[in-house]
């Protein structure tokens, strides 16, 4: 009995020294107080060399000795159960291909063999992606923006292929006021309009995995790059033939405006809509002119301009009468139609003739002489419409042969000769003198009867 | 009366015990969501099937290995399919190859391992080694015999990925549809 109680007792204190080691933990809680002076920190970097992955892992408290201190990783490896890391100053590195990359890992601070803490850590959960590279900037002058490109060296990878990226840029005299973009892909398109003109920014990138089994923590930023823009919004960049197309246009534009105000009374209204004229008020202007510019004078010197043809007698009163009767009434005829042709306003035939008759009466400026014109208010009884009857039109014939030998040549020639207003007084000399006046009449009633339809047109 | 107790005590028990099903997995398929297979091992069985690591002739795919015969992906088998084909590969790792080979292997290998989870019976039992060489009577004709016999394994080793990788495959789709 006693002997059974002995060997009990001693089988219970052997369990009890075995089991009962303290200072280890495995589930790698920091529960004893000298895990928080081997508190540690890890990354890893998959395919940094080929299939080569590299851990790094450091102490947190810097002022630590760590002179004997070793680190081991144990488990999820390749064909061995444990490594040791390297030391590199006060880092502790491991690069090697035999990370399983499946399961849990064990790493453990070792002083002299002993170890003083240990924590697990999944290698594929603590990644930390290489930095991105060549980060460049291009302005793209016709779509008004930036082009922002970079590389990484994980689109070769076979592990960590999907990251996400974060570009951050600003303005250089901005501190600490960065604009982030998370972004998939390696480019990024930054709209001028949203940047200041005439600036100088600055711009890097770094990454993070981005996949439901690869997870860590941000890269390093990448090398930043510096780029201005342009000065103004894109204002100064506009075509200069576009320029000076749109500013010849605005110019003429406003001319034509001008133009249009000026002339809208003369000119533009009487040819868009051409008032009809009025017989009264013509007559009266007709009768108040010749007045106003009635210049008489007995004086031998005013008219000198004047070639005065004697006139003999009333005899020659009824064959100038009856030679001019037909050339004049079909030049009369023929002007006529010329003007029917040409689809001449008024068309109804006494508005015509009313407008032929006040304009050939019209005292302008072909027609006058210097000793005075035949005023048309002295000839009696104007006829209102024009009959192809010679005996009526005959009676004011004389003065028409009068106004109309004042033709438009008159003002620098000399003028033809001077018939008396008084019809009955009208003698021609003998055919010599009468062929060239009468041709002298035919032309100057042509061109008296061309100036005067014209001068209708242009009213 | 006491012969009848007798029987039931020495007997039955014995017999429970040999009828007990002998192929029951005890294998405990972790990272149930395919992300190890697809990230890691999908990698390296493609980087050994794909990248003209393993290269066969025509004639690889008529002599069907006896492996085969007696092990496939049945259903509710998949996972000691899965065992016994993740050790075989294991015996590929002693044959005159590259590192970087060998590094896929391993990582098919101890990674199918590692996410069965099993708990193998008969550990004690030595797996059974390729071909072993044959002593012949002149060193030519053991030379091409070498030559046929890696290459024979070679053709195995591809078929055996490609039944690892179908496998997988078959689970991770049951996974997805329960």
């Amino acid at each position: 009995m006693t002997l059974l109680s002995r060997a009990l007792g001693m089988l219970f204190y052997l369990l009890q020294a075995v089991s009962g080691e303290s200072g280890y933990a495995e589930n790698g809680d920091f529960d004893d107080t000298e895990l928080d002076d081997y508190s540690f920190s890890c990354y890893s970097q998959l395919e940094v060399d080929g299939l080569q992955h590299l851990l790094t892992c450091t102490f947190d408290d810097s002022d630590i000795n760590s002179t004997n201190l070793e680190l081991e990783i144990c488990g999820a490896l390749l064909d061995v159960y444990c490594l040791n890391f390297n030391k590199l100053q006060e880092r502790y590195f491991l690069k090697t291909k035999k990370f399983l990359l499946i399961g849990d890992s064990k790493i453990c601070v070792k002083l002299e063999k002993k170890n003083m803490t240990c924590r697990k850590v999944n290698i594929v959960k603590i990644v930390k992606p290489e930095a991105p590279f060549d980060v460049r900037v291009i302005y793209r002058e016709g779509a008004n923006d930036f082009v922002v490109t970079f590389n990484t060296s994980h689109l070769q990878k076979k592990y960590v292929k999907v990251l996400i990226h974060e570009v951050a840029y600003r303005q250089e005299k901005n501190e600490n006021n960065w604009m982030r973009v998370n972004l998939t892909s390696t480019k990024l398109t930054l709209l001028q309009r949203k940047l200041q003109p005439n600036a100088m920014y600055e711009i890097k990138v770094r990454s993070i995995p981005y996949t439901n089994y690869f997870e860590g923590f941000w890269s390093e930023w990448s090398p930043s790059f510096h780029f201005r823009t342009p000065e103004t919004n894109g204002t100064g960049e506009t075509d200069p033939v576009l320029l000076t197309i749109s500013i010849l246009s605005f110019f003429s534009v406003a001319l034509m405006v001008t133009l249009a105000c000026v002339l809208w009374k003369k000119r533009i209204k009487p040819i868009i809509w051409p008032s009809l004229p009025d017989h009264k008020k013509t007559l009266e202007q007709l009768c108040k002119k010749p007045k106003k510019n009635l210049n008489v004078s007995f004086n031998p010197e005013s008219f000198l301009d004047c070639q005065i043809h004697k006139v003999d007698g009333i005899q020659a009163r009824d064959e100038a009468e009856g030679f001019l009767q037909d050339p004049l009434s079909l030049q009369l005829e023929e002007s006529e139609k010329q003007r029917f042709r040409g689809g001449m306003q008024g068309p109804s035939w006494p508005s015509e003739q009313a407008g032929i008759m006040p304009k050939i009466f019209r005292g302008e400026s072909p027609f006058r002489c210097l000793a005075g014109n035949a005023s048309v208010c002295d000839a009696p009884g104007l006829p209102s419409s024009r009959s192809p009857n010679g005996r009526e039109g005959g009676k004011s014939r004389p003065l028409v042969y009068q106004d109309l030998l004042l033709g438009p040549g008159t003002t620098n020639s000399s003028l033809s000769p001077l018939f008396p207003f008084q019809p009955g007084i009208l003698t021609l000399n003998p055919v010599a003198q009468g062929q060239p006046i009468l041709t002298s009449l035919g032309s100057s009633q042509e061109e008296a009867y061309v100036t005067m339809s014209s001068f209708y047109q242009n009213q | 009366m006491f012969h009848v107790s007798f029987r039931y005590i020495f007997g039955i028990p014995p017999l429970i015990l040999v009828l007990l099903p002998v192929a029951s997995s005890d294998c405990d398929i972790s990272g149930k969501d395919g992300g190890a297979y697809q990230n890691v091992l999908m990698v390296s069985i493609d980087d050994l099937v794909c990248d003209n690591m393993i290269n066969f002739d025509s004639n690889c795919l008529n002599n069907e290995p006896n492996f085969f015969k007696k092990h496939s992906c049945d259903d509710n088998k998949e996972a000691s399919f899965l065992n016994r084909a993740a050790r075989k590969l294991k015996q590929f790792l002693k044959m005159n190859i590259s590192d970087d080979f060998k590094l896929h292997l391993s990582t098919v290998s101890q990674g199918t391992l590692t996410l069965l989870n099993c708990t193998s019976k008969g550990k004690g039992r030595k797996p059974p080694s390729l071909g072993e060489a044959q002593p012949t009577k002149n060193l030519e004709e053991n030379k091409s015999l070498k030559e046929q016999r890696k290459q024979n394994d070679l053709c195995f080793l591809k078929i055996l990925l490609q039944k690892i990788k179908t496998c997988w495959n078959k689970i991770l789709r049951g996974i997805t549809e329960h």
